[in-house]
C-alpha cells in the first residue's frame, strides 16, 4: 500500500451561481505530511478544502481517501466525513454544550461509544490541547483561542486520517495566535497528517513540508516550505510581497 | 469569569410557611364550598292496583280516561287518570295491543281475540278474528274502521261487521300500525315500512334506510301529519319529515344520530314504545327500567329516572293525555303516572338572590370554573399538537432534500415510497378507511427504516435500502420506468390501481368542466367563480394538485439523461409575455364594441390600469426587448428543475392555507364542514377498541391496561366529545402554522456553520438537527413561541361558536341565566388572565432555566 492518504485529482467546482471557483486542482498528501495552502481571498482554496469532505459537492474530478474513491453519489459521506477532521475559521463550537460535551458528542452518536470511554478520550485528545481546566465551561465563556483549541480537540478526538484546517487562525486577535499555533505545530511534529488553508505565510513556513500556492482557481505554484523564501513565478512573488506590507 | 449572581424571584422571597399558608387557603378557596343541586328525583308515580298481571298496553281517550290491558285479558280503568280500578272482561285471553279515537276504544291481543267498546257504552263487544292468530298492532282509520297487523305480512279490517284480508305485498312480520287523519303506516321486521294514503285499503312499500334492514321496527307514530317516528327493537330511532309543504310525511325516513347515549345510531336499549308528543319531544320505553326523553328529536337522549324499588321494570307501552301528563304501563302490574312529561326533576335547589355578589359568585364559579377546566385542556393539547406539528413543518422547511438528492443518491428509497408504501397504504384506505391508511403509511416506513438499519448496521458503507442495490449502468433506465410509472399509475389488484398524473389532471379537469361555473366569454374576470372549485369538488381538487406534481414529475424522470442540471425553455419569456398579454387583450377587448364604447372616467381608469400593468411586466420580464441588439438567445428561460425541495412545497402549502384564513373560519369550517371531530372520534373508537382486543389477550396485564384503555376512549373519545376533538385540532393545525414560522426563523438564525461542524465529525443531517441545531434554535424560539402560546389561550374562545362548553361559552350561559353581565365577563376576564399570566411565568422560568452562559445578551447573569 502506497503511503499517500489523500489523492485530488482535476477538481473543479463550478458554483451554481455560475462562478468557477477551481478549475482543475491536483495534488497529494502523503501520511504525516503537513501541507499548507496559501493564496489571496477568492483563489478557491477554502473550496479546495470543503470538497474534501464533501461539505462542497465537487462538479468534477475525483477525491480519493486511502485509496478509495469519495465523491460519488453512493459512498457513506457520514462515514467519510468521521475519517476527515476539520477545524473552521469561526472555531463552530456547538455552544448549548461544554466544552467536555463537545467532544464526547461526535464519540458518542458517531462511534456508538458510551459515555466513560468517551469522556476518557475526550480528557486525553483535552489535555494535548492544554484545555484539561475548562472542560466544564460553556463555549460562550471561552477565549478566541481557548475555543479553536477545543476545536481541534473535537476532530482529533475522532482520530481522524487526516485532518483540514480552514484558516484556523484568522479570526483571532494577534496575541491568541500563538498557542493555536503552538498546538498545531505540536500535531505536526506527532506525524498527523494536516491540510492548513492560511494567511500566516511565516507559521505556513515552519509547520508545511509542502506549500501549494493557489491563485484564481489553480494551482500556481508548488513546492518545499523553502519556495516562500524563493518565489519562482511572479504571481506568488507579488502575493508575498502584498502579505509583508500589510 | 464573574461570580454567578443568582436571581431571586419575588415569590422565593416569602418565607416557606408563608408560602404554605398562601397555597393551602388557595386550595380551600377552590375547593371547600358546597355544590349547587343535591341530586334529580324520578317525577313517575307509581299506581297501586291489586294486581300482578302484565300490562302490555294503555290508551287514554278522548274523556281523559286511561285504559290499562295486560294479561289474561285483565282490563283497568283509570277514571280522569285518578280513580283506578279494575273492570269485568269479555275475555281471558292476553291483550297486547289497543287503540282509540273519538268514538271507539279498541284492544286486541294473542288467539285472535279482538275486542271494543264505544266510548259512550259501558259494555265491551269481542269481534275475535279465530282462536290463534297473533295480534300484533290495533289501529282505528277515519272511519271507525278497525285494522290488525299479524305476523307474515297479515293485513285485516274489520269492515260492514266482517273481517277483511288486505293484500300487504309481503311475507314480513308486522309489528306496529298507526293512523292519523286518513294516512296509515305499518311498522315490521326486516326494516319494513308500509305507508297507506286511504284509509288502509292499500298499501305500499316505502324506503328505510339501509343501516336498518335487519332490524325490527317495533313502534311507530304520527304526530299530526307533519312528522313521524318509529324505533327498533334494537334502539335505533327513525324521523321523517315532509319532504315540502305539499308531500305528506311518512315518505323519506332517515336514522337519527345520537349525541349524548354512544355516539352511534344506536342507544344499546332494547327498545318497546315510541310516543311522540310534538315535532321534536318523544318519550320511549324499554327494557330494564329504561324510560327516555329527547326534546330535539332524537340527537340527544336522556334517560329518565323510574322511582325507587321500580329501577328495573319493563315497560312495554306509553298512552300521554298531553305532552306532561300520562302513564306508562309494564311487567308485574305496574302503572306510573307522571304530570311532568317524565322529567327528572331536580331537588334541593334553593332561590338565590343573584343581585348579591356573594351568591351570584357562589351560583356561577362552577360553571366558570368548569369552562375554565375545558380551556386549559384544549389549549394543553391543542400547544402540544401546534408545536411538535410546527418543528416537523420547521425541519420540512429548511430540509435541503431536493429531487436530485432523491433520485440521485436515495434512489433506492425513493423507489421504495412510490413503488411500495404509497401504494399499500392508497390500498389500506380503500380496504378499511382512511385511519388505517395513516397508520399503515406510518408503520410501514418505521419497519422499512429499522430493517434497513438492521441490514447495515456492520457495514461501513451504505448499501442502497433494505439491502437493494441498483447498479450504476441501470439507474438511468429505471428512473424512466419511475417517471413512467408516475404517469400512467400502478395497478394493484383487479380494479384497484393507483393513478397516475395524467389520469388525475383528466378527471380533475373533467369534474370542474360539468360544475360549468364560468361564463362563455374567455374573460379572466368571467372566470372567477373557478377559484370555487375546490370546495365543489375537494376530491378532484387535490386530485388536481396530486397529478400536477406527479406529471411534473413523470415528465421529469422519463426525460432524465443523467445529469440532473439545468434546462432551458427556448424563448420562455417570450412565451410569458404572450399569455399575459392574451390575459389582459382578451379581458379589454373580447366583447368591445367601438361604436357602444363610452369614454367615461370607469373606462379610462380600467384601460390604463391594464396596460399599465402590461408594460410594467414586459419591462421587468423582458428588459432585453428595450435594448438595442438583443437576441432570441436572451429570452430563454433557465430552470432547475431538479433543485425543487419537495418537503419544503408541502409545507409552504400548508402554512401559507392556514396563515391566510382567518381562525374563526377554520374553526367553524373543521368542525361543521369537514366534521374533523366526528371523522376522528370515529378512528379513537376503532383504534381503542383494537387496542382492548389486543389488551384481552394479554392476560393478567389486561386488568392493568383496559381501565387505561377505557380512560382514553372514555376521555377522549367518548359522546359528546366532537367539538373537543375539532377544537383541539383547529387550534393546533393553527397554531402549527405559526409556530413552524416562528421555529424555522430560528433554525435560520444558527450560523451555518454549525451545521457543517456537525456534518464534519460524520453526524448525518438528521442528527445534527436532533443535536445541535434544534436545541439552540428552541432556545432562541422561547419568546416568540410563549407570544404564540398566549396567543393560542386568547384564541381558543373562538371555540364557543362550535359549541363546545369553554370559558367563553359558559360565560355567555351564565350570563343567560343570571343577567349579572359586568361581573360574568369581569370574572370570565380575570380567569383567562390567570391562565395566560401563568404560562408566561412557566416560559419565563423556561427561557432562564435553558439560558446558555455568553449566549445572547440575557440582561440577566
Amino acid at each position: 500500500m502506497n503511503d499517500e492518504v489523500l489523492i485530488v485529482e482535476d477538481l473543479e467546482k463550478i458554483y451554481s451561481g455560475g462562478v468557477h471557483a477551481v478549475r482543475g486542482v491536483s495534488f497529494k498528501v502523503k501520511k504525516g505530511e503537513s501541507v499548507a495552502i496559501i493564496g489571496s481571498s477568492g483563489s478557491g482554496k477554502s473550496t479546495v478544502l470543503r470538497c474534501i469532505n464533501r461539505l462542497i459537492e465537487p462538479t468534477n474530478g475525483i477525491i480519493k481517501l486511502n485509496g478509495e474513491i469519495i465523491n460519488n453519489p453512493l459512498a457513506d459521506v457520514n462515514d467519510i466525513r468521521s475519517k476527515i477532521g476539520m477545524v473552521f475559521q469561526s472555531f463552530e463550537l456547538f455552544s448549548h454544550l461544554k466544552v467536555l460535551e463537545n467532544i464526547t458528542l461526535g464519540l458518542k452518536h458517531v462511534r456508538g461509544m458510551n459515555k466513560e470511554d468517551a469522556e476518557k478520550i475526550a480528557l486525553e485528545v483535552l489535555a494535548r490541547v492544554d484545555m484539561l481546566d475548562r472542560i466544564e465551561a460553556y463555549p460562550g465563556n471561552l477565549s478566541g483561542g481557548q475555543k479553536q483549541r477545543v476545536a481541534i480537540a473535537r476532530s482529533l478526538a475522532m482520530h481522524p486520517e487526516v485532518i483540514l484546517f480552514d484558516e484556523p487562525t484568522s479570526a483571532l486577535d494577534p496575541e491568541l495566535i500563538g498557542s493555536v499555533l503552538q498546538t498545531i505545530r505540536g500535531l505536526a511534529d506527532e506525524g498527523m497528517t494536516m491540510v492548513i488553508v492560511t494567511h500566516e505565510i511565516n507559521f505556513a513556513k515552519d509547520v508545511a513540508d509542502r506549500i501549494i500556492y493557489m491563485d484564481k482557481g489553480i494551482i500556481a505554484e508548488e513546492g518545499p516550505s523553502e519556495i516562500i523564501e524563493k518565489p519562482k513565478t511572479d504571481r506568488l512573488k507579488e502575493f508575498l510581497s502584498a502579505m509583508d506590507e500589510e | 469569569m464573574f461570580p454567578k449572581e443568582k436571581r431571586i424571584s419575588a415569590w422565593k422571597k416569602i418565607p416557606e410557611s408563608s408560602r404554605i399558608l398562601i397555597i393551602a387557603s388557595i386550595i380551600v378557596i377552590i375547593f371547600l364550598t358546597p355544590n349547587l343541586a343535591e341530586g334529580y328525583e324520578s317525577t313517575w308515580n307509581e299506581i297501586n292496583i291489586n294486581s300482578n298481571n302484565d300490562y302490555n298496553a294503555a290508551i287514554i281517550d278522548s274523556n281523559g280516561n286511561a285504559w290499562v290491558f295486560g294479561d289474561d285479558g285483565i282490563i283497568i280503568q283509570g277514571e280522569k287518570l285518578a280513580n283506578w280500578s279494575i273492570v269485568d272482561s269479555p275475555t281471558i285471553k292476553d291483550i297486547l295491543t289497543a287503540d282509540s279515537n273519538e268514538n271507539l276504544i279498541v284492544a286486541a291481543g294473542s288467539d285472535g281475540v279482538v275486542i271494543y267498546k264505544e266510548i259512550l257504552s259501558n259494555e265491551w263487544i269481542n269481534i275475535d278474528i279465530d282462536n290463534q292468530t297473533r295480534i300484533n298492532s290495533v289501529s282505528i282509520n277515519n272511519f271507525d274502521e278497525i285494522v290488525i297487523v299479524t305476523d307474515l305480512g297479515g293485513i285485516k279490517i274489520f269492515k260492514n261487521n266482517e273481517w277483511l284480508e288486505i293484500n300487504s305485498l309481503t311475507s314480513e312480520n308486522l309489528l306496529d300500525i298507526t293512523f292519523e287523519n286518513g294516512r296509515g303506516l305499518i311498522s315490521g321486521s326486516s326494516g319494513l315500512i308500509l305507508g297507506s294514503e286511504d284509509n288502509g285499503l292499500t298499501w305500499e312499500i316505502r324506503e328505510t334506510p339501509e343501516i336498518i334492514a335487519t332490524s325490527e321496527i317495533i313502534s311507530i307514530d304520527y304526530y299530526k301529519t307533519n312528522r313521524a317516528y318509529a324505533i327498533t327493537s334494537d334502539g335505533t330511532i327513525l324521523k321523517s319529515t315532509q319532504e315540502s309543504l305539499t308531500t305528506t310525511v311518512g315518505y323519506s325516513w332517515a336514522v337519527k344520530e345520537i349525541e349524548s347515549e354512544n355516539y352511534s345510531t344506536s342507544i344499546n336499549v332494547n327498545l318497546t314504545s315510541l310516543d311522540v308528543l310534538s315535532t321534536t319531544k318523544i318519550l320511549l320505553t324499554g327494557q330494564d327500567g329504561f324510560v327516555a326523553l329527547s326534546k330535539d328529536g332524537g340527537n340527544i337522549v336522556t334517560p329518565q329516572l323510574l322511582p325507587e324499588g321500580s329501577k328495573n321494570q319493563t315497560i312495554n307501552d306509553i298512552a300521554m293525555e298531553t305532552a306532561f301528563r300520562g302513564i306508562i304501563v309494564g311487567d308485574d302490574g305496574k302503572i306510573f303516572y307522571t304530570e311532568n312529561g317524565g322529567e327528572d326533576e331536580p331537588v334541593g335547589f334553593e332561590i338565590i338572590d343573584l343581585s348579591d355578589f356573594n351568591e351570584f359568585v357562589d351560583f356561577t364559579k362552577d360553571n366558570l370554573w368548569e369552562g375554565l377546566k375545558s380551556t386549559v385542556k384544549i389549549v394543553i393539547f391543542g400547544i402540544l399538537l401546534g408545536f411538535f406539528l410546527g418543528i416537523i413543518l420547521a425541519m420540512c422547511k429548511t430540509a435541503p432534500t431536493t429531487l436530485k438528492q432523491m433520485i440521485e443518491s436515495d434512489l433506492e428509497k425513493t423507489l421504495t415510497l412510490f413503488w411500495l408504501v404509497i401504494p399499500i397504504s392508497i390500498f389500506s384506505i380503500k380496504q378499511s378507511g382512511i385511519g388505517l391508511g395513516i397508520f399503515t403509511f406510518l408503520s410501514i416506513i418505521f419497519i422499512s427504516i429499522l430493517v434497513n438499519h438492521y441490514i447495515n448496521k456492520n457495514k461501513t458503507e451504505t448499501e442502497g435500502f433494505l439491502g437493494v442495490v441498483i447498479p450504476e449502468h441501470h439507474r438511468n433506465k429505471i428512473i424512466k420506468i419511475l417517471g413512467l410509472s408516475l404517469l400512467i399509475g400502478i395497478p394493484i389488484s383487479g380494479e384497484l390501481k393507483v393513478n397516475g398524473g395524467a389520469e388525475l389532471i383528466y378527471s380533475a379537469l373533467v369534474d370542474f368542466h360539468d360544475f360549468k361555473l364560468g361564463s362563455n366569454t374567455p374573460k379572466l374576470s368571467s372566470q372567477l367563480g373557478y377559484i370555487f372549485a375546490p370546495i365543489g369538488n375537494p376530491s378532484a381538487f387535490f386530485g388536481l394538485i396530486i397529478g400536477i406534481a406527479l406529471t411534473y414529475l413523470g415528465v421529469l424522470f422519463v426525460s432524465t439523461d443523467g445529469s440532473f442540471s439545468k434546462k432551458k425553455i427556448y424563448a420562455g419569456k417570450l412565451i410569458l409575455l404572450i399569455s399575459i398579454w392574451t390575459i389582459i387583450l382578451t379581458e379589454l377587448f373580447v366583447g368591445f364594441e367601438l361604436n357602444k364604447f363610452d369614454l367615461n372616467i370607469n373606462n379610462l381608469m380600467k384601460f390604463s390600469l391594464f396596460l399599465g400593468l402590461g408594460f410594467f411586466l414586459t419591462r421587468r420580464i423582458t428588459p432585453e426587448l428595450f435594448r438595442k441588439k438583443a437576441k432570441l438567445n436572451d429570452f430563454n428561460i433557465s430552470i432547475e428543475p431538479w433543485s425543487l425541495r419537495p418537503l419544503n412545497s408541502m409545507a409552504t402549502l400548508y402554512t401559507d392555507f392556514f396563515r391566510n384564513t382567518p381562525l374563526l373560519v377554520q374553526f367553524m369550517f373543521i368542525h361543521f364542514g369537514i366534521q374533523l371531530g366526528k371523522h376522528i372520534q370515529n378512528i379513537g373508537v376503532d383504534f381503542t377498541s383494537d387496542l382492548a382486543i389486543i389488551s384481552s389477550y394479554l392476560g393478567p396485564l389486561d386488568s392493568l391496561f383496559s381501565p387505561m384503555i377505557d380512560y382514553i376512549n372514555e376521555s377522549l373519545f367518548g359522546p359528546g366529545k366532537r367539538s373537543y376533538l375539532s377544537a383541539i385540532f383547529a387550534l393546533g393545525l393553527n397554531s402549527a402554522a405559526y409556530q413552524c414560522e416562528t421555529i424555522r426563523g430560528a433554525i435560520a438564525a444558527i450560523p451555518s456553520g454549525q451545521m457543517e461542524a456537525g456534518r464534519s465529525i460524520g453526524l448525518t443531517y438528521m442528527g445534527t438537527m436532533r443535536l445541535i441545531i434544534l436545541p439552540q434554535a428552541i432556545r432562541i424560539c422561547i419568546p416568540p413561541l410563549g407570544n404564540e402560546m398566549v396567543n393560542l389561550v386568547l384564541n381558543s374562545s373562538l371555540a364557543s361558536v362550535i359549541a363546545y362548553t369553554e370559558l367563553t361559552r359558559q360565560g355567555k350561559l351564565v350570563v343567560a341565566i343570571t343577567f349579572q353581565i359586568f361581573w360574568t365577563w369581569g370574572m370570565v376576564m380575570i380567569a383567562y388572565f390567570v391562565v395566560t399570566w401563568t404560562l408566561a411565568i412557566l416560559l419565563r422560568r423556561l427561557e432562564e432555566k435553558t439560558r446558555i452562559p455568553g449566549l445572547g445578551i440575557s440582561g440577566g447573569s
